[in-house]
């Protein structure tokens, strides 16, 4: 034990990194929610393992609090795939890509798909402002709306 | 490149989990045969980082922290979803039994409920309703897998390196305690002088063990009454929330 790392801190950690690579690199929604779960086990067992280093009952408490957060995220996370799946009828994560900032490159890694012709079902997605770029204050910030006015006031 | 040289038997099987998980991962360029033998050394020689102790929790721990790390990987790889939700299930278990070897028996019995009981079904549940052709082809791809890999296995050696220092830490400031014995508790890790930053309810009175239900019953309701009440709160919001965001019938439901 001369200066070695607690084996269960070791397991613990091991689980966080591989369900960090899980949630950055699947492109199924459920399994980027389970990646997330499995991030959540080795927190709680990092957390159990202090408990025991100290003799003392927190760690276990804060365990059980990540328990019921990990229900309520599952219940949401659950709903939203569903409601996701409603538009899409794809459980794919790119489809979602225009959603990105448009100074973005996009995330999709066209060379290594073999085969990567999904019909992009999904009607047109509303579009974020890039951020960090000062906007002229001539151009108006919703240039739809105001040449509508305008040609209201035209008529 | 000294300190490289000094920590070579920790960055080894950093960088050959690293290959072998990007080299599993789905997509045109994993081979999964090499990636597997490369997880599977890196995971032999990380065991050689810690301490073994030769007895039956310790081999228990050997078991079970091999089958919560293999399983691990073999998830987040797999081609297919519902094997996926089946390899999460395997490291709920094995979480478990790690649980259980932490003297946590309440915990372990609750996260198998609440995981391998409830969380999983719902989630085959999900897969079945959403995905009835089997495999489909954002499955056989991944986005970004090699610096996915590279940015989470740095992140795992920056963890195992700040442990490390914490624990060298623990056994210089216990050589220089004077009072030998209380050196001794700390060593052995299993007991700590109370100190006065714990509440006091929180810790197990002495004809308990830790771990036990009664003595985590009590902390629960006296020191972390509010946040047993928040926590209470944000379930029912978030059972709210769940039934206000899922479509409706009349929009057709799947």
């Amino acid at each position: 034990m001369n200066g070695s790392i607690q084996p269960t801190l070791l397991v613990s950690a091991a689980l966080f990194a591989l369900g960090a690579i899980g949630f950055l690199t699947r492109r199924n929604l459920i399994l980027m929610i389970l990646s997330a779960e499995m991030m959540l086990h080795g927190v709680a067992l990092s957390m159990v393992t202090f408990s025991k280093y100290h003799g003392n009952n927190e760690g276990q408490v804060f365990t059980i609090f990540i328990l019921t957060v990990a229900a309520c995220e599952a219940g949401l996370a659950l709903a939203l795939i569903l409601s996701l799946y409603h538009r899409t009828k794809s459980l794919d994560m790119d489809l979602w890509s225009a959603l990105r900032e448009d100074d973005m490159p996009s995330p999709v890694d066209h060379d290594s798909t073999a085969g990567h012709a999904l019909p992009n079902t999904h009607p047109v997605q509303p579009t974020l402002t890039p951020a960090g770029i000062p906007l002229d204050p001539k151009t108006p910030l919703n240039p739809q709306r105001l040449t509508r006015e305008e040609d209201a006031t035209h008529v | 490149m000294s300190w490289i040289q000094h920590n070579w038997a920790l960055l080894l099987p950093l960088v050959l989990g690293a290959c072998g998980v990007w080299l599993m991962m789905p997509g045109a360029k994993s081979i999964r045969p090499l990636g597997g033998l490369a997880c599977l050394g890196a995971l032999i020689l990380g065991f050689q980082l810690v301490a073994g102790e030769r007895n039956i929790s310790g081999s228990m721990f050997v078991l079970f922290s091999t089958a919560c790390l293999v399983s691990a990987v073999l998830m987040i790889t797999s081609r297919n979803p519902v094997y996926a939700a089946l390899w999460f299930a395997v490291v709920t278990l094995s979480v478990c039994g790690l649980f259980l070897l932490q003297s946590a028996p309440f915990l372990a019995a609750a996260s198998i409920i609440v995981y391998a009981g409830a969380v999983i079904v719902t989630f085959l549940f999900v897969i079945m309703l959403a995905q009835q052709s089997g495999t489909s082809s954002y499955d056989q791809s991944s986005r970004q897998p090699f610096c996915a890999s590279v940015t989470a296995f740095t992140l795992l050696g920056l963890l195992l390196i700040t442990f490390q220092s914490w624990s060298h830490q623990q056994v210089r400031s216990a050589n220089h305690d004077k009072q030998s014995a209380a050196a001794m508790a700390a060593l052995d890790m299993t007991v700590a002088a109370p100190t006065d930053h714990f509440h006091r309810s929180s810790r197990p009175l002495p004809t308990e063990e830790l771990g036990q239900l009664r003595g985590l019953g009590r902390s629960l309701f006296t020191d972390f009454l509010f946040a047993v009440e928040i926590g209470g709160t944000l379930l029912l919001i978030a059972s709210i929330g769940a039934i206000a965001l899922a479509p409706r019938r009349a929009q057709g439901t799947l």
